[in-house]
């Protein structure tokens, strides 16, 4: 791969990952809570199951799009990318600014094994509950998860490498869940979010801008730019928002 | 449980977290591409337009929900 191939399949990949990564902590915080109070059988069909309908969404998205025309296709994924992309980082600075609060994995374990622990149905219809819980966690969790992968691979012949570097990141969480055996709460989430944020708001106004026929100087280089640039303004408005809402604190 | 109401409500959730943030991206792109097809400007100015008024947007979006969290 040249470098101008790179300098889009390193952030497409990267992003996958890493927004795959914080996806995948938080639907396995649930899955254990399943696990641990009803059994591994029914927490991991639920998870093959959503593993299934989520990878069935991405082979039959991914091929689709990539019939429409380029800049269609470019300026309408470029807006989606922006709204989901800035969203994720609008959230990202209010959480870094202790606006918001961080999201508390323990606190979410504790919550779905007392939901589970308060089933008392016969035994047949609480595994189905379990699994079904399972499958809903992995399955919403994964929908972000599905469009970011959608969103920078299809259009780029990248929709492999992207699926790819999800699908490290479940196997990275998985292997860590498994050996730590409780919820993953010392997962830096929030610094996680905020670069995928970055990096989905960079590809957003990057695509938005091919879409609407603006040709970037250093063409595929201006990704990094403006991922660059976003970086700096967040973290920048994240400190600005910080101190104003201590000084309400006191 | 329903999932299919969920996933709906999910998907929705992805792209509209903010109205305000959702409306004023779609107005920028909308302007940005008037900018673009009606008028004869650089196409870098309007590349600038779109990535200036999207900090801008993000920056307003994130100062008005600290603000109305501390006035609550």
């Amino acid at each position: 791969m040249d470098t101008a191939v790179w300098s889009v399949a390193a952030p497409a990949v990267g992003s996958a990952f890493l927004a795959s990564l914080v996806e995948v902590v938080e639907a396995f915080t649930i899955v254990l809570a399943v696990g641990t109070l009803r059994g591994w059988r029914p927490a991991a069909f639920g998870t093959i199951a959503a593993l299934g309908v989520l990878g069935g969404l991405i082979a039959l998205f991914g091929p689709l799009l990539d019939r429409v025309p380029l800049h269609l296709l470019q300026l309408v994924i470029g807006v989606l990318l922006l709204l989901f992309g800035m969203g994720w980082l609008r959230k990202a600075v209010l959480r870094a600014a202790g606006v918001i609060p961080l999201h508390d994995e323990e606190a979410i374990f504790a919550s779905e094994a007392a939901q589970l622990a308060g089933a008392t149905d016969g035994s047949a219809s609480l595994d189905w509950i379990a699994g079904l819980t399972a499958f809903k966690a992995v399955l919403l969790e994964g929908l972000e998860v599905v469009f970011i992968v959608i969103a920078v691979g299809a259009g780029h012949g990248l929709l492999w490498p992207a699926s790819l570097g999800a699908l490290a990141a479940c196997v990275v969480i998985l292997a860590t869940g498994i050996a730590v055996h409780k919820p993953l709460a010392k997962v830096p989430e929030n610094t996680l979010k905020f670069g995928v944020g970055v990096m989905l708001s960079a590809f957003g106004v990057f695509w938005t801008g091919e879409g609407l026929g603006i040709a970037w100087p250093g063409e595929d280089i201006a990704l990094a730019v403006f991922a660059a640039v976003f970086l700096a303004v967040g973290l920048v408005t994240a400190s600005g928002l910080r101190r104003p809402v201590m000084e309400v604190l006191r | 449980m329903s999932i299919v109401g969920d996933v709906f409500k999910e998907l929705l959730g992805m792209f509209l977290t903010d109205a305000r943030l959702t409306t004023s991206i779609l107005l920028l792109v909308a302007i940005v591409g008037g900018l673009v097809a009606a008028l004869p400007v650089e196409p870098f100015l309007a590349g600038g337009v779109l990535l200036f008024g999207c900090l801008a947007i993000l920056v307003e979006a994130a100062s008005r929900e600290a603000k109305g969290r501390a006035h609550r």
